[in-house]
Formats: structure tokens, sequence, C-alpha cells
């Protein structure tokens, strides 16, 4: 008996895996969580195809893509990660399908840009946010995203160099490991200002709580976001769909409304 | 090797150690001697903070211990600083974060204890502190060593909490499993190999040793 239930168990399951078409597996960097899902949604109604995204760090998606997870496709927040992949043979970033981008095979393709921010919790007893208040002594802790490795993290650094505040600033500084996590170290008032992505602070939770400014452009290296495409992908063809798709003039003004710049 | 991670594992470890010993002693005693339901529901508690992933238990700490609750600003205001991104904010963690390893030898080791010997020591008038001391702790020597030892270990492991509530500064709340974590995260692959090897041989060495002494003194004990 439990013999053959096993054995109707085993055919379920290979009869669900055989119908159930494979998702297209898309690495996608943290920064992109608050803004991709509606886009997954979108691409899946126009194309019939389905994409399910995995939200880490870079960095991680990185080693995991290099040990041989099996993703289609990785978004990173930079373009060092990425290019990591092509030098390793491990992804390319081949020209996309209908020739709406001319892209080098051995560089990643640059789908949007992103924009660092300086964010306070409405209530924090401080001046607004702005470059004053990075210069102010009320400012006792400034949260960061880890510069060794997050993008954000490393624009916030070269901004504050830029802005000849990193040595006063630096033992106020605490490092979180991404972006999502520096904004609840001062969502939750435990640091009274961090650096974090316009993407973070556009999200309900934090634009309900708190106000931002934008870091102007010229302080930090532009903060490229590139797609690659997983060199062992079974789906080449749908992958360059969805690279299209994000580079679709539609989808790239929703990019923009989530905090992306366009890169069209 | 990071040497100034190194000491700061080594300190947060044996402070939390020592307050989760403080904690826990009295704590399974009161479990394992005492009578009433509620107990069981003090051992569910004490045993809870495993079920929480560890980077989800720093993250309620960090708002619990911030400024936005009346019970973050009292102990800001008794400390003089605020806890989160501070030594004490991790020792404050660690202890939650390892009091099931501490409590749970404890609670077997008092529980295997011979009840007619407790029995026989109430009767001839020892209190608590007495019962614990005279007889529980002594006959259960090797559960307060396991208990010493997993609090221990488990602290100098420790790196969802402190990622959370540390904030990762140097000579406060960076841990050596921070450092090896960014050497990871960093690609560099040949630092991290060196540092979890290090770590991987002193308490391999410290253990051995402390299994050691303990196995003499449980021979001579019962000779």
């Amino acid at each position: 008996m439990p013999k053959q239930f096993l054995a109707a168990l085993f055919a379920c399951l290979s009869l669900a895996s055989l119908n159930a078409q494979t998702p297209l597996r898309v690495a996608a960097a943290a920064d992109l969580e608050p803004v991709l899902p509606p886009i997954l949604v979108q691409f899946e109604s126009s194309t019939g195809i389905h994409a399910e995204a995995t939200y880490q760090s870079s960095a991680t998606l990185t080693a995991q893509i290099e040990n041989g997870a099996p993703f289609d496709v990785f978004l990173s927040a930079d373009l060092g990660f990425p290019k990591r992949l092509i030098d390793a043979g491990l992804a390319d970033g081949k020209a996309v399908a209908n020739g709406m981008d001319v892209t080098h095979e051995n560089f990643p393709i640059t789908y949007a840009r992103g924009t660092l921010v300086l964010w306070s919790r409405k209530d924090a007893q401080l001046p607004p946010p702005s470059l004053d208040l990075l210069r102010s002594p009320a400012l006792k802790r400034l949260a960061i995203a880890n510069p060794d490795r997050a993008p954000y993290g490393r624009a916030a650094v070269a901004a504050l160099h830029r802005l000849d505040l990193y040595d006063a600033l630096k033992p106020r500084l605490v490092t979180a490991e991404n972006i999502a996590q520096a904004a609840q170290f001062v969502d939750s008032a435990n640091a009274d200002a961090g650096l974090i992505s316009l993407t973070s602070a556009l999200t309900p939770r934090l634009s309900a709580d708190g106000s931002y400014f934008v870091i102007p452009r010229d302080l930090y290296p532009p903060i490229e976001q590139g797609a690659v495409i997983v060199s062992n992908t079974k789906q080449r063809a749908a992958a360059h769909k969805l690279l299209d798709f994000l580079l679709s003039p539609a989808v790239q003004a929703e990019l923009a409304k989530s905090g992306l710049t366009p890169v069209k | 090797m990071d040497w100034q991670a190194f000491a700061l594992s080594l300190r947060l470890a044996t402070v939390t150690t020592a307050i989760l010993l403080a904690i826990a002693v009295p704590l399974a005693a009161l479990i394992v001697l005492g009578r009433g339901r509620w107990l069981a529901a003090v051992e569910a508690l004490a045993t809870l903070p495993m079920v929480l992933p560890p980077t989800v238990l720093g993250f309620f700490l960090l708002v619990l211990l911030g400024p936005r609750t009346a019970f973050g600003r009292g102990i800001a205001a008794m400390l003089g600083h605020p806890l989160a991104f501070s030594f004490d904010g991790l020792v404050v963690g660690s202890v939650i974060y390892s009091l099931p390893f501490a409590v749970q030898p404890l609670v077997a080791g008092f529980a295997s204890v011979d009840t007619a010997l407790v029995d026989a020591a109430r009767l001839l008038g020892a209190g608590p502190v007495r019962l614990v001391s005279s007889i529980l702790l002594p006959l259960a020597r090797r559960s307060l060593l396991a208990a010493v030892v997993l609090s221990f270990l488990h602290t100098i492991g420790e790196f969802g909490v402190v990622l959370m509530l540390g904030g990762d500064i140097p000579g406060a709340t960076r841990t050596l499993s921070i450092v090896l974590y960014d050497q990871v995260e960093n690609f560099d692959y040949a630092a991290a190999g060196h540092t979890a090897l290090l770590l991987l041989g002193l308490s391999a060495l410290a253990l051995a040793a402390v299994y050691a002494t303990s196995q003499k003194r449980g021979r001579a004990g019962s000779a």
C-alpha cells in the first residue's frame, strides 16, 4: 500500500512538473524588489512568459551564479558584478533581439540608473534632509549600505568624500548589509538619517514615514544597473524578450516613477 | 585575520555566557523544582528564540530597543546612550538569542538528578539556593559544562542578530562572524578560508581541552 501510494505521488509530481512550463528565472538586485514585481506581471500578460524573480544583494547573486545557480537573467544593481560574470565566461550581454539596442557582447546592458537620496523620518528632531543635515553636529548616526559591495553604499561614500565630510562622519557611520537594512536602521529611529536608494524612499512605507533629498548627481559616479544573460540558460529567446521589455519606453517610464532613472 | 574582531567576539561571548549562566541556572532550577502549569509556559518562552530567523529576531530587537518605544527610550536614558549599534546592544541581543542553549542543557541535567536526593536535602532543611549549589549543580556538572560551551560557541558564531543590531562598527560591533561573512561576500575567499580555518582550529583545541579536563574531574568525582 505505501509503495503504491508513493508511486502515485511520484507520478503526480512528475506530471505536474511536465505540465508546468519552466518559468524564466530572474536574479534581481535587492533595490529592484519594490519595482520589478508589477513589471513581471505586465511582461507575462504581454508575452505569456512567466518570470520568477529572486531578490538578493548583487554580490550574493553573483556568487550563486558562479556556483551554478539556475538563473536565466541577472539584473544587477551595478556593472561590476555582471562584468565579473562575463569575464568568467558565465554570462553575456549579447545584443537584444529586435535591434533596439546595440550592445557589446562583453559588456552588461545598462537598463537603468540609480539615484542616491538622503532620507530621514519626519518625526526626527532634525532639520529636513539636505546637504546641510550632513554637516550638522545634530546628526549622530548616519546609515549607509556596505560600501565594499553595495553599489549605493559605494556611491554614498564617494559623495561623502566629494563633500569632504567622510572623515568627520566616519565615527558616526553605521553600515548596513544593504539598502533595505540601511532604511530599517533609520525607519526604526536607531539612525538619524540614511543614504539610501530613491526606489526605497518611494516605497509606501518610507514615503509615509519620512522625506528625502536627492543627492546631486555630480557628487558620485553614476550607479549604472547592468543586466546579463546567464550563459547556461535554456531560454535565451525568453531572456532576450525580458531585456527588450525592460528597455521598452513604457517600462522605462514606469522605472522612472519608481525611482530609477531611465536609460532611454 | 582581524584580531580586533577576534578579541571582540571573545569578549562578547564571555560576557554573554556569564550573564546567561546567572539567568539560566535559577531559571532551570525553577522549571525543574517548581510546581505549576505556568512553568511549562516559562520553559516554552525560554526556548522560543530558536524559532525566529536570527535576522528577524535582530530586526525586532532593533525596533524594541530603538528610541521609538518607551522601553528603548528608558534603556537609553539609563545607559546614557542608545543600545543599537553598541557593544551593550549586542550583549542584550546575544543573551536573548542564546538563552535556549543555556537553559535547555541545564533543565535536562537538573531533571536527571535523582529526586530522592533532592527530597532528602529538602527534608534536612536545604533552601532552594543550597539545593542548587550543593545538589543540582555538582551532580549536573556535564550539563553545566554543556550550557557554558553551547552559549559561548553559539555567541561566537552568532551572525544574523549582530548584522541587524550592530551596524558593523570596528572595535564595537564588528565581530569575527561579520568579518568572515564580509570576506565571503567580497569574494575574498582566501582570507575567508584562513579566518574560518583558524576559528575552527582554535575552537577544536579549546573544546578538546575543556572536555578533557571535565572528563578527568568526572572520574575523580565518581571514584
